[in-house]
């Protein structure tokens, strides 16, 4: 495995290059690191510390202290020690999405365990001791009496050590594979670091399962961190878009800047594609708004308008299930069987992202056709294939460099649908450097959306009250549009969508012996045909849990109905239907911290009317990549004003190796947080011609107020790995808070948000 | 048309030429270059471009340039200026020190992506002048019902916040 091609001094680093395996070149076209030099995934210093370079972003989960973490177990370092570069396609060798841990840690891991090896093999010689009588602490090797640091090791020394790598970069695909709009699927992981080096032993961790602090923490703190939106450059003009007056609305007529208003502001134009820039960013926002109100659109009304999502749903005339899990037959044979049955039907609304910081880009489009991007995108590589195909310029023209910026829970996953494309076409135009702020209104309107779904579910149960079969059915817009705004307005190249839903809920119930899970997406709605919007109607895209959050909705409803159907305690219930100890354990767990009273719901007191306050409970399930969640809500549901208050809530989480406690205990309760907005509050609203939830009091997100306490029970366990423990809470939230108003009241929600309203109507029945 | 106005900030006097009705946002943001208070919604609904002016909150976003004329205004990066002179601190003290708000959002690991947390340092400075030992309801509260709006996190920090405040307010009374 280790080569060693000579010393060379190169002031005394260890380069760990990037190697391809023969017959791979062809994707060195999608990176800009050459591997015929050594180039780094990592490099250590005279000083022992640590220089890491990763595709891969923070994304606002702590990943870069949790990657710094696990390089620093394998090279048995302090975390303290390592340096991270991430997602800038200039510095970093590898691409690939950052979602979570498990797909990001795995390269930097074994880069980590192949360079430990060939220090190990250094030192050995060295120091004249065999590599299995040496040992490392804080990146000192001991071994016969002697020491000798990393530093020292590779003081004058040039190592070419190959990695082997397999996978490629992401690449532009106009029709998009799996449905995923312009963007290849077989690049989505970037380069891959293959073999199988050796890892260190989980009995051995000393930095993993510790809270080590999140390495960015302070400069945020202090006012230090340089965030995507502090990116100012040289002659940098501010802009600020003019949006269609509806999802589907063409320019008529642009209206004019007043010069004696606004003397530096100039409209720029291509196809529907509309914007001010100034270089004085209060100019650019004044002309903008002066220049809206004067701009004329076309009419266009073709959304159903979001009351009635559900009917257009159910009215769609749907083909074949974009993807089927179970066997048919015996699901319909045992529901046809069965001494029992029940079907529900469940919805759920659009909701958004909705960062706190409206997207925004600067891009910079040079003479020489060169373009640098900046950007807070969770997939640099994409985003660069993405705007090297707009554009029509080789992918090596293009460098994408990632800043940090507000989180946005899974909306860039696929490197489009940000302020780039716009950024980038308006610096073309321009010839100078464009700074593109969206409103919140651009934000909110206009960026691609978490779609609503409706789900059929039929149960059946055999005469013990066993659950024998369960068929469920999920149909939604797809969500997976990730072709930049600003291209499909400009109608410059972005791929062309089509639908592709996705079957994400991973099965925790194998004791019921049938079922068949099967969903099935339309286009974007306002795409149909006759009224088709030329923005592409209401994008769907991904968001924080997807497809699992919407479908485990469902499922878990389900199961809390058909333990009240059988007069069955909901917990007691759901461990009569697994053998998996995991989740088993975590249940267990959970419903003693929470304090849980085996019974049936609904309570004995359970009451639909009234101005009292009536308490309930109720809990649901998830297993996800690996980890196991159990929620338990407790609330207090006024009937006479509709008013639900969530006022506890136990978060269990089991997801392998902890890796950092404190930081996973943190993502627990923000996660519910986002979860409990969508429970309680969260809903794209849309007439016939526009999304109309546009700003704060509108889309309406969790307050501190409305917090429930929170208590988060952890188990870690060093026999499963490590899973992807950060991402899911938020999906825990709304069949757990559904199960504790049916506990309450006796009437079980099918839809969410539970506002005042619909819960009003719903207990009035 | 700009005008020249003279502004303090953390502690210093500042000349700009802006228009009067810039917001204060922007000043801060483009002619200061201090980047600690954010664009969050442009609409006072958010909490993210919140400063201290006078020692009061203020959303920079809708605030005039103008307004804060004659009056001190504080953003995250003048927060240890305050503490240093709070405390009588020396100047070699006063540059390697935070304020015990900044601090305790270290310790307590509060930001996921951070980009609203500037607002809540300076909701939180703001709170613990008025009352140095919070219980949870008044956080909660203070945090929520402080016009113009609530602060929002969408990461959902709030508990975080909640042991961060309580975390400051017992460092300040040491």
């Amino acid at each position: 495995m280790l080569t060693r091609r000579g010393f060379v001094k190169v002031g005394g680093a260890l380069f760990v290059s990037l190697g391809l395996p023969a017959g791979s070149r062809g994707s060195l076209e999608q990176t800009s690191l050459d591997p015929n030099q050594l180039t780094s995934w990592l490099e250590i210093r005279n000083d022992n510390s640590i220089l890491v370079r990763t595709g891969r972003a923070e994304i606002g989960t702590g990943m870069s202290g949790f990657y710094a973490q696990v390089i620093a177990e394998e090279l048995s370092v302090r975390p303290e020690a390592i340096t991270l570069i991430m997602g800038d396609t200039d510095k970093t060798p590898d691409g690939g999405y950052s979602a979570g841990f498990l797909s990001g840690a795995a390269n930097l891991r074994k880069v980590g365990a192949y360079t430990y090896q060939a220090l190990l093999g250094l030192a050995a010689k060295q120091l004249g001791v065999p590599a299995t009588a040496l040992t490392v602490a804080d990146a000192i090797v001991s071994g016969g009496g002697k020491s000798v640091s990393y530093g020292q090791l590779v003081q004058g020394l040039h190592l070419d050590l190959k990695i082997p790598v397999t996978g490629k970069s992401a690449k532009f695909a106009t029709a998009g594979a799996n449905g995923v709009a312009g963007l290849d699927w077989e690049g989505m992981d970037g380069l891959i670091v293959a073999g199988d080096p050796p890892m260190k032993p989980v009995s051995q961790y000393k930095v993993v399962g510790t809270s080590f602090p999140v390495p960015g923490i302070p400069d945020k703190v202090s006012g230090k961190t340089h965030w995507s939106c502090d990116v100012r450059l040289p002659g940098m003009l501010h802009a600020r878009m003019v949006r269609p007056a509806t999802l589907g609305s063409t320019l008529i007529s642009v209206g004019e800047v007043d010069k004696k208003r606004f003397p530096a502001a100039e409209v720029v134009r291509k196809g529907n594609l509309l914007a001010v820039v100034s270089p004085n960013e209060w100019e650019a926002i004044r002309a903008a708004q002066a220049v809206a109100a004067a701009t004329k659109w076309t009419a266009w009304s073709g959304l159903p308008g979001s009351e009635n999502l559900t009917k257009t749903l159910r009215e769609y005339k749907w083909g074949a299930p974009d993807q089927s899990r179970g066997n048919a037959a015996d699901v319909t044979a045992a529901l046809t069987n069965a001494p029992k049955t029940i079907s529900v039907s469940y919805e759920q609304p659009y909701v958004k992202h909705a960062p706190i910081g409206p997207f925004l880009a600067v891009a910079d489009v040079r003479s020489d056709e060169t373009v640098i991007v900046w950007t807070h995108s969770a997939h640099s590589q994409a985003l660069r294939a993405r705007i090297a195909n707009m554009l029509g310029t080789r992918v090596e023209k293009v460098v994408v460099r990632w800043l940090e910026h507000a989180g946005q829970f899974g909306r860039t996953t696929f490197g489009g649908d940000g302020a780039e494309a716009d950024a980038a076409i308006l610096s073309q135009l321009t010839g100078k450097p464009v700074r593109v702020q969206w409103t919140l209104q651009d934000d909110l309107a206009w960026s691609a959306t978490s779609p609503g779904w409706v789900s059929d579910i039929k149960a059946g149960f055999d005469t013990h009250g066993r659950l024998t079969a369960l068929h469920s059915v999920f149909y939604s817009p797809h969500m997976l549009d990730a072709r930049p705004l600003g291209a499909i307005l400009a109608g410059m190249p972005a791929g062309t969508t089509k639908p592709g839903g996705f079957l994400a809920t991973e099965w925790p119930y194998d004791k019921i012996e049938n079922r068949l899970e099967q969903v099935y997406a339309t286009p974007n709605i306002g795409t149909q045909p006759g009224a088709e919007s030329p923005t592409g109607g209401l994008r769907g895209l991904i968001m924080r849990t997807p497809g699992q959050r919407q479908q485990n909705f469902a499922l878990e409803s389900l199961i809390n109905e058909a333990a009240a159907a059988t007069h069955a305690d909901p917990i007691q219930f759901r461990l009569r239907h697994t053998t998996d100890t995991r989740l088993i354990d975590i249940l267990n767990a959970t419903a003693k911290a929470a304090g849980w009273e085996t019974r049936p719901s609904p309570h004995p007191n359970a009451r639909r009317s009234g101005s009292d306050a009536m308490s309930g409970r109720g809990v649901c399930i998830m297993v996800r990549a690996g980890s196991y969640w159990v929620g338990i809500a407790e609330v207090a549901v006024t009937p006479a004003t509709g008013v639900v208050q969530v006022t506890k809530f136990t978060i269990g989480v089991e997801c392998g190796k902890i890796i950092n406690p404190r930081q996973l205990d943190r993502c627990m309760k923000g996660g519910l947080v986002m979860g409990l907005g969508e429970a309680l509050k969260e809903e794209v609203t849309f007439d016939k011609e526009k999304v109309t939830s546009t700003d704060w009091s509108r889309y309406r997100i969790l307050t501190m107020q409305e917090m429930p306490e929170i208590k988060v029970v952890q188990i870690s366990r060093d026999d499963k790995g490590f899973g992807g423990g950060g991402e899911a809470p938020n999906a825990l939230a709304p069949p757990a808070v559904a199960a504790a108003f049916f506990d309450a009241t006796g009437v079980q929600p099918r839809r969410i948000p539970l506002t005042p309203a619909y819960v009003t109507t719903l207990l009035k029945g | 048309m700009a005008s020249e106005l003279t502004l303090t900030v953390n502690g210093a006097k500042q000349v700009v030429s802006v228009t009067p009705e810039t917001p204060l946002l922007y000043v801060l943001r483009n002619d200061l270059k201090l980047t600690g208070p954010r664009f969050g919604c442009g609409l006072a609904q958010c909490g993210a471009c919140a400063v201290l002016v006078d020692g009061q909150e203020v959303r920079s976003c809708i605030a005039p340039v103008s307004s804060a004329v004659g009056m001190r205004v504080t953003t995250i990066e003048g927060l240890p200026g305050v503490w240093a002179a709070q405390k009588g601190l020396s100047a070699a003290d006063a540059a390697n020190t935070l304020h015990p708000v900044q601090q305790a959002w270290i310790d307590e690991q509060v930001p996921q992506c951070g980009y609203c947390q500037s607002g809540m340092m300076i909701a939180a400075v703001q709170l613990l002048a008025k009352h140095p030992n919070p219980s949870v309801a008044e956080i909660k509260d203070a945090f929520t019902n402080t016009p113009p709006s609530p602060h929002l996190c969408r990461c959902g920090t709030y508990a975080a916040i909640i042991d961060a405040v309580q975390r400051a307010a017992k460092a300040m009374a040491a």
